[in-house]
């Protein structure tokens, strides 16, 4: 679940152990090496969002919060890591503004299929699969196990996403453990 | 793409993998694909494979070209070289001396509950645990967040700026009424511009009150008020580029 504990607005950002910390673009300014993750923050913030102008306000809002002087990077912070973190943020915050529950339990699909067998007509089909199966799939996981998961599939690895979503790498471990696991479950339902 | 990460060590997986991968997890990056033959249940890792591939295609979406180049606007617009400011400084001087000429300070002093409120509404900004109804430094959230509590769209366009940033808004009651509250900050100082309807018209006035300042105007039939520990000088600068931004559009 999402944390519910407030938090200061200000959001720092910290040397990550294992992320790079070499900016996109060495030679260009904090703004414009910040504004050449664009499609990458717009495209997680169009999964958690749920209309294209809400996904537009949420980037809106995240850099207008990491360039507008009211976060801050730290020197040798990892730059991408830093904005999604904001937009995490963000995006909790907007939650909260508009009182959305963002725990979404879907209980009407397992945490792991029951007889979970992948044999070769159901792996061809994986290899297939249409981004509308993929999308109810998504739809089933909880706002964090998204949120997760879509990092993951971001490149991000777990020390990074655990310094995004602020919890331990071993709690990152355990979530994309189940957030793969019902995502499966999700795609082995749609497959019969 | 994204290469799936190692989750060997989760439960149901085993890292005791041996001959099946080519290094075993050797780190983050270890391919998924090194456990496979370590699962118990077979095509489990071939299938997380196929749906990690699928979700890195998915989640690329490309920024709508229109937010591409809002950000661009906000965020990348060069600086006006300081010649330009010129002539606006010049402008603006002559203004100011023709308005101090003209406007008596205090010309018209509001009465004293009516400071005494703008004063009060400033104090339950600061002290309030939480402050904010709507925490954000965008003009775009802070305005529409107001729609539906207000009957009225309060005039204010002014975004903030480096030296005055936006903090948020916040709903206030002024003289019986619902009214906005928008707040700055300038360095350390909080500022804030209570902005309401129906307000009769009275001439702009600089009163200090409990030692804080207060700049009261209404005109058109909104009340504006700006209260704030800061100085002078700076709570006029703010004035000055609230009036600038209103005939801008948002």
């Amino acid at each position: 679940m999402l944390s519910r504990k407030p938090r200061p607005l200000a959001v720092v950002g910290r040397s990550d152990p294992a992320g790079p910390t070499a900016p996109a673009d060495p030679g260009g300014s904090l703004p414009e090496q910040a504004l050449a993750h664009v499609d990458e923050l717009y495209g997680l913030a169009r999964h958690l969002c749920a209309t294209p102008s809400d996904a537009e306000d949420l980037v809106q809002e995240t850099y207008a919060r990491a360039l507008g002087g009211v976060a801050r990077l730290a020197a040798g912070s990892n730059l991408r890591a830093w904005l999604f973190r904001i937009l995490r943020n963000c995006f909790i915050d907007q939650a909260r503004r508009k009182k959305i529950v963002l725990e979404i339990a879907d209980d009407t699909v397992a945490d792991r299929p029951a007889h979970e067998v992948w044999d070769t007509a159901a792996l061809d089909q994986l290899r297939y699969l249409a981004a509308a199966d993929l999308e109810r799939a998504l739809a089933t996981l909880s706002v964090e196990l998204r949120f997760i998961v879509l990092l993951d599939a971001q490149g991000f690895h777990e020390a990074e996403i655990a310094e995004i979503a602020r919890c331990a790498p071993g709690t990152v471990k355990s979530r994309l453990f189940r957030a793969r696991a019902r995502l499966r479950a999700a795609l082995q339902e749609g497959q019969r | 793409m994204s290469e799936p990460k190692n989750d060997a060590d989760l439960p149901g997986r085993s890292i005791a993998a041996g001959p099946a991968g080519p290094a075993g997890p050797s780190g983050p990056s270890a391919p998924s694909t090194m456990t496979a033959a370590a699962d118990p249940l077979p095509g489990i890792a071939e299938a997380d494979r196929l749906i990690a591939a699928a979700l890195a295609d998915h989640v690329r979406m490309p920024a709508p070209a229109r937010l591409r180049d809002q950000l661009a606007h906000r965020h990348l617009a060069p600086r006006r070289p300081w010649r330009a400011w010129i002539p606006a400084f010049a402008l603006g001087a002559a203004t100011a001396a023709a308005v101090a000429l003209l406007v008596v300070r205090p010309a018209a002093p509001a009465d004293v509950a009516l400071l005494d409120e703008i004063v009060g509404d400033h104090l339950r900004i600061v002290s309030a645990p939480r402050p904010l109804d709507v925490e954000t430094n965008d003009m775009h959230n802070v305005k529409p967040w107001f729609t539906g509590k207000l009957d009225f769209v309060p005039p204010v366009n002014f975004r903030g700026d480096d030296d005055f940033t936006l903090r948020g808004g916040s709903l206030a009651v002024f003289q019986g009424h619902k009214a906005a509250a928008f707040v700055y900050q300038r360095r350390l100082h909080t500022i804030t511009l209570l902005v309401h309807a129906d307000a009769a018209a009275r001439p702009r006035s600089e009163i200090t009150r409990r030692g804080f300042h207060v700049i009261t105007r209404a005109s058109g039939g909104f009340g504006m008020d700006l209260v704030s520990d800061l100085g002078w000088d700076d709570l006029r600068q703010l004035e000055a580029r609230l009036g600038s931004a209103s005939g801008e559009k948002e």
